[in-house]
């Protein structure tokens, strides 16, 4: 549990040191925005809006954890890998990685407001919204987390991490748009609940399983 | 595999391709050319689907219109032929029902009926105002033949059952078996006191090399499935591919174990490709269940066994349906049972042939 939370201390002040990357993130965010706008220039629909934001969520979450096991080299890994086991090392760097999806994607909801208006959150219920945004974000962080350690391994580069995690992330990416849609549109919680349950379960089961897994990736 | 499953497989496989073609549709109303009821008589042309009306136009034919449970007679004009006839009725003013239904009746048929939207802006509707109309008994599928059920819309497609599901029945199965190899594999990679390091790389060499032949064969009947089903959304759909969850779950499925197999191809170290391959299997299958067993339930789509059901509603518990698809379902799971033990056997003739 020390290890778990020196680890994930570490990523933090790694990202804190490197802020050039986190920078390049963000700026690919408002980039995206921004051309989000020059080419549709209002956007008042809610079903528009849960599409775009979650467009825009799932490629700067692949944009963001392409680094996550790049950045360390084989050195440093077999350092951690004689420090911490790797359950540990697997947590943090998902806990984390869903810490840095939430900030970019909130970061993007932010810029989605500042040029399209808030319109669309007329009849919303914002604490589903908000929550969808939470679990939609800390579930592509736990889903690419492990896909991009996977694809790390096979030491075939970054291409692999789009050819196995666009398959794998589909399923997370159609509840949560429809969850999101529900949220602008106004729906009951009791409507949205089938939604919110499937969103637990694939959560909960990329968790699960990047946990079960992990320690047969990280051995050589 | 044993020689009586091989010819059990045959023989059932022989069964259901025989009997998914053989039998007919069972009796069924198909349409009539009328677009408007008026009060008084009204002619009209009554076609049938497999009826017999001309065999029973001496004994037994009956038309009627019915306006909710109240009937009205016809009288039969023209009998042209078991399909067709020509009727006329004479309605009331007032009728005691916005639905309307024309029924036909033979000994053979039962009784079949046809609902179609109808212009009935002239008449007065009464509740309890059921003047002209006669008791009629209907008899509910007393058809005598052995038949596939006749519904709307899906026609004579619905033969495509006993093809397009075993497809899917098939692919899980297999793809459970290319999820325990892969199983199979961590747990070898995975015995930290194996004396014989070697050990470990042969026995997760034959879990690898059976995971992959069972995935591959499993791909091949997803394909086959995703073909079958595409040709039925057309002609009941009248689309190739409509936005269903179902649909799009299957489709996601297939990207997912072509992604298993670029996977593969891209790891050239075999150790290192039967770990990163079952790792990823793992991880596709539960997916797998996801997508195709829990989400679609939680979601609207065209698909059978949506919004809260089973995959089989009431018109897939025909007798007569089950009869075929059970042996159907059974022949395609031992067919994918014996296409992945010969995928296997190629592979590991090919292994030794490196050596």
């Amino acid at each position: 549990m020390t290890a778990f939370k020196e680890l994930l201390k570490k990523e933090i002040r790694l990202e804190l040191r490197q802020k050039h990357a986190l920078a390049g993130v963000g700026m690919y965010v408002l980039a995206t925005v921004f051309v989000c706008y020059l080419s549709l220039e209002t956007l008042e629909s809610q079903r528009l809006w849960g599409g775009l934001i979650w467009i825009t969520g799932l490629f700067t979450a692949f944009n963001a954890m392409q680094k996550t096991f790049q950045q360390e080299g084989g050195g440093t890994q077999l350092y951690l890998y004689t420090l911490a086991s790797a359950r540990s090392v697997i947590l943090s760097k998902a806990l984390y990685n869903a810490l840095l999806v939430s900030v970019l994607n909130t970061a993007s909801l932010m810029f989605f407001i500042l040029f399209f208006g808030e319109k669309p959150f007329a009849d919303a219920d914002l604490s589903q919204f908000v929550l969808g945004l939470l679990l939609g974000s800390t579930g592509l962080g736990f889903t690419l987390t492990f896909i991009s350690g996977l694809a790390y391994k096979s030491g075939s580069g970054v291409g692999l991490v789009a050819i196995l995690g666009f398959p794998v992330i589909i399923p997370l990416l159609i509840t949560i748009v429809r969850f999101t849609t529900g949220a602008l549109l106004g729906l009951t919680w009791l409507e949205n609940g089938l939604n919110l349950l499937v969103l637990v379960i694939l959560n909960a089961s990329s968790l699960l399983l990047s946990l079960l897994l992990f320690p047969y990736l990280w051995r050589d | 595999m044993k020689l009586w499953l091989k010819i059990l497989c045959a023989v059932l496989l022989f069964y259901a391709l025989l009997s998914s073609f053989y039998h007919p549709l069972a009796p069924g109303g198909l349409t009539v050319d009328i677009e408007k009821l008026v009060p008084g008589a009204n002619t009209f042309v009554y076609s049938g689907y497999n009826t017999h009306f001309k065999d029973h136009s001496n004994d037994g034919l009956q038309f009627f219109v019915s306006s909710g449970s109240h009937y009205y007679p016809t009288e039969i004009i023209e009998v042209i032929d078991n399909n067709h006839a020509k009727v006329n009725v004479v309605l009331p003013d007032t009728l005691p029902s916005e639905e309307i239904a024309f029924y036909a009746n033979t000994p053979t048929d039962g009784t079949v009926y046809i609902m179609k939207p109808m212009d009935i802006s002239a008449f007065v509707f009464h509740q309890n105002y059921t003047n002209g109309s006669v008791p009629v008994k209907v008899a509910n599928d007393q058809h005598q033949n052995f038949g596939y059920p006749f519904q709307v819309i899906i026609f004579e497609s619905i033969r495509n059952l006993m093809w397009h599901v075993p497809m899917w029945f098939t692919m899980f199965v297999i793809m459970f078996i290319s999820f325990i190899q892969s199983i199979h594999v961590l747990s070898a990679t995975g015995r930290e006191n194996m004396l014989d390091s070697s050990m470990i790389y042969v026995q997760s060499g034959i879990h690898d090399r059976k995971a992959s032949a069972s995935a591959e064969t499993g791909l091949i009947f997803c394909i086959l499935g995703l073909i079958t089903g595409s040709i039925w959304a057309r002609f009941t759909w009248g689309a190739w591919w409509t936005n269903d969850p179902q649909l799009n779950g299957a489709m996601v499925v297939f990207l997912m174990y072509v992604a298993y197999f670029i996977l593969r191809n891209s790891v050239n170290d075999e150790e290192k490709r039967a770990r990163l391959a079952a790792i990823f299997n793992i991880f596709a299958f539960v997916l797998l269940v996801v997508l195709l067993m829990v989400m679609p339930r939680f979601a609207e789509g065209l698909h059978p066994g949506k919004s809260g059901n089973p995959a089989f509603s009431s018109y897939d518990l025909d007798s007569s349906l089950r009869m075929v698809f059970y042996p159907a379902v059974f022949g395609f799971i031992l067919l994918g049972y014996w296409i992945y033990n010969l995928r296997l056997r190629i592979k590991i003739l090919e292994s030794n042939e490196e050596i």
